[in-house]
């Protein structure tokens, strides 16, 4: 029963990662600063500014979980992720489908244009 | 062996809501401040992080938040015949003890209190006459007007990011805001938050009922918010546990993550945590107070602390304890009517009906601490005639949620059983059915609702214990029973499977189970020295150069949660010091 959920639950997470597309190449970075809002009560970009969520600086070609001095979820740590455009497009889409038990009180970016815009803000603006 | 220290511009006792308004206010004001906090640090992200918040044992039962009453509590009674007892556990109110103080745990709701009370007894007697008001009510008009808060009210709304939908913009009603309001100067910074199904279905029946449903305003950020001084707010997640818990989300207006960071960073500003202010010391001839006495809580060290400025900014039962410690002002005398330290101790009354609905599903785990929807038909309604129900004030009611806990809220129709299987088989079948149509009502001042000091019992300290004298009067119970009356005509035109009718508050009150965390009066301000303690401007008849901030300074208490004018008044405080007293100390308004 609980193996016929999870693979209902896995399904359904995969029609929707497939409807939301790959992440898009295409973003706005003046618009996705103001996508960033959503992520600033808690996130910062300076390098080692953990908040409530860790410090972004840096995220791109960081491991989940892997800064020393933040206290990460389990699951997170367990997730095997590295942060690419792709992976926190998909993460970001539906954060407790992808990692569920994850620590981020956040419930998700649905919009495909305004994910790649926030991607795109990052890129810049994480390094 | 007691530590003298520095002298200092400003000592606040208590870092809350209004400690931290004033902190940061006065620090940005060139102001050396320093603040006294009697509880630990706390910060969102080392406390109120997940998963750890979520601890409803943790939080609810033992209280984690607040103040711990082995250490301090007060005596309760409810007349002067009876003999107080010390009250050992949190129960009907819940005072907050951390950094931040009860503006950790509350749950948002933020109104403007509106001219009917500040004139309230200037009010009813023109238009219903003296004999109206019974003689031993004791309202007095506040000696401020709305209009003279409206900027104050504007500034605390758009620091605490309260989403809400305003009801009257410059004397112009709008349509689905609360057309009862005052006039304001522009609309709240946020949208009001989404409705649940429990707010909407009551929206539809208030409707049908002729009355003006809106949205509750509360601060929980409706969508991500930066406010006017930086400080950046997620949106509401509608985690379900907001009153009696810190944010996860920095979604809920809390001056642990807005004004008290503001004032850490200035080198103006010193916080001390687990500093107990135990006296607030004077000079000879009592003129003058000359700063504070505390006890580091850790290790028992003693300090005084000297201050050009005091400001008493703790919970509000404590800043009266606070002051009858210290012997500044008259203590109050219910029976000859003399003094004023301790007098118009008020509390809200309220009354609640429990509808269950078979078949639908509210989901109340799932809300933000302000997912109601209100009417202020028989509140801020003047419209509305008491003459017919012969009382004086108002009362509030709302649809919704407010924080229905995932243990403690246990929704059964009456008759069920309190325990064992057939109780086990009424929460499963009706948890998901049920929800609230709750009524908050003021409470005028009386005559023998007052504080003092205990005769007996005494804190950790070895200092009497505050007590508190208090009963609901006559008109609280005719004003909770007409309550009660409207609250089930809006449910019974609902048609519930089942419904929990509203009952008026009619019992002598006790301090189980909660009822509210807002307790007012004590040291309340006014327009002179013989009925009041403090000036208009939060300032002391006696001692011109302290200040008294807080729910305290109400001369009475109405519907409406307290915050919102706790937090303009601090903000109206705050310019009172810096642009006035500062440049030509004195009394700010002559007796």
């Amino acid at each position: 029963m609980i193996d016929a959920i999870r693979t209902t639950a896995a399904a359904a997470l995969l029609m929707t990662l497939l409807l939301a597309g790959a992440a898009r190449a295409d973003g706005d970075a003046a618009r996705g600063e103001a996508r960033f809002q959503d992520c600033a009560a808690c996130h910062r970009l300076e390098a080692g500014a953990n908040n409530v969520g860790p410090s972004l600086h840096g995220i791109f070609s960081r491991k989940a979980g892997e800064l020393a001095d933040f206290r990460y979820s389990p699951a997170i740590k367990r997730s095997g992720i590295t942060w690419t455009p792709e992976t926190l497009d998909k993460f970001i889409t539906d954060p407790q489908a992808v990692v569920p038990a994850n620590r981020m009180p956040y419930a998700g970016m649905v919009d495909a244009s305004d994910r790649a815009d926030l991607i795109e803000y990052l890129s810049k603006a994480s390094r | 062996m007691t530590t003298q220290l520095k002298e200092v511009d400003v000592v606040i006792v208590g870092l809350g809501w209004t400690g931290g308004i004033l902190s940061k206010e006065l620090t940005e004001a060139g102001l050396k401040v320093v603040a006294l906090e009697r509880g630990a640090p706390r910060s969102s992200e080392n406390d109120y992080s997940l998963p750890n918040i979520r601890d409803e044992l943790r939080y609810v039962v033992r209280h984690d938040l607040m103040q711990n009453t082995a250490r301090d509590t007060i005596t309760v009674r409810n007349n002067p015949r009876q003999e107080a007892l010390p009250m050992r556990r949190l129960g009907s109110f819940l005072p907050g003890e951390v950094v931040g103080g009860s503006g950790v745990h509350w749950s948002g709701h933020t109104w403007r209190w509106t001219d009917m009370e500040f004139k309230v007894r200037s009010n009813y007697e023109e238009r219903y006459g003296k004999q109206f008001i019974p003689d031993d009510m004791t309202i007095q008009d506040w000696g401020i007007t709305c209009a003279e808060l409206e900027p104050y009210y504007d500034k605390f709304e758009y620091t605490a990011a309260v989403s809400g939908k305003a009801g009257n913009i410059g004397g112009q009603i709008l349509s689905g805001g609360n057309p009862f309001e005052a006039s304001r100067a522009r609309d709240y910074p946020l949208p009001p938050l989404t409705p649940i199904l429990a707010s909407e279905m009551f929206n539809g029946a208030a409707r049908n009922a002729g009355y003006h449903p809106f949205p509750r305003p509360s601060a929980n950020a409706s969508q991500p918010y930066t406010n006017p001084d930086g400080s950046k707010f997620g949106g509401c997640q509608y985690c379900g546990y907001c009153q009696r818990f810190g944010c996860e989300a920095n979604a809920k207006g809390s001056p642990h993550m807005t004004v008290i960071p503001i004032a850490m960073r200035n080198p103006n500003f010193e916080l001390r945590t687990h500093s107990w202010v135990t006296k607030v010391l004077k000079d000879s001839d009592g003129k003058r107070v000359t700063g504070v006495s505390y006890t580091n809580v850790l290790n028992g060290e003693e300090f005084e602390q000297p201050a050009t400025i005091v400001l008493l900014c703790a919970y509000a039962i404590n800043n009266v304890h606070l002051m009858l410690l210290s012997g500044i002002g008259a203590p109050y005398d219910p029976v000859a009517q003399k003094g004023v330290i301790g007098k118009n101790y008020c509390y809200q009354t309220g009354a609640a009906a429990t509808l269950f609905f078979e078949g639908k599903y509210f989901n109340p785990f799932m809300n933000a601490g302000g997912s109601n929807t209100t009417i202020d038909d028989f509140n801020t309604n003047w419209a509305f005639d008491r003459a017919p129900h012969d009382f004086v004030g108002g009362y509030n009611v709302s649809g919704g949620f407010n924080t229905p806990l995932p243990i403690g809220y246990r929704p059964v129709p009456s008759g069920t059983p309190q325990w064992g299987s057939e109780w086990k088989r009424a929460t499963a079948k009706w948890y998901q059915t049920a929800m609230v149509i709750n009524a908050s009502g003021s409470v005028m001042a009386n005559r023998f609702n007052c504080y003092d000091l205990d005769p007996t019992y005494r804190n950790a300290f070895g200092q009497p214990l505050m007590r508190m004298t208090f009963d609901y009067q006559n008109n609280e119970h005719k004003m909770g029973r007409h309550a009660a009356e409207v609250i089930n005509d809006i449910a019974k035109s609902m048609n519930p499977t089942r419904l929990n009718p509203a009952s008026a508050r009619t019992d002598p009150w006790t301090v189980v189970p909660y009822q509210s965390t807002h307790n007012t009066g004590g040291t309340i301000m006014g327009t002179n020295p013989r009925d009041s303690a403090l000036n208009k401007y939060l300032q002391s008849w006696d001692c011109h150069n302290l200040f008294v901030v807080g729910a305290n300074v109400f001369p009475h208490n109405s519907s409406y949660n307290p915050t919102g004018p706790v937090g303009a008044l601090a903000y109206w405080t705050a310019d009172a010091i810096k642009n006035r007293y500062v440049k030509n100390p004195g009394p700010l308004v002559q007796a």
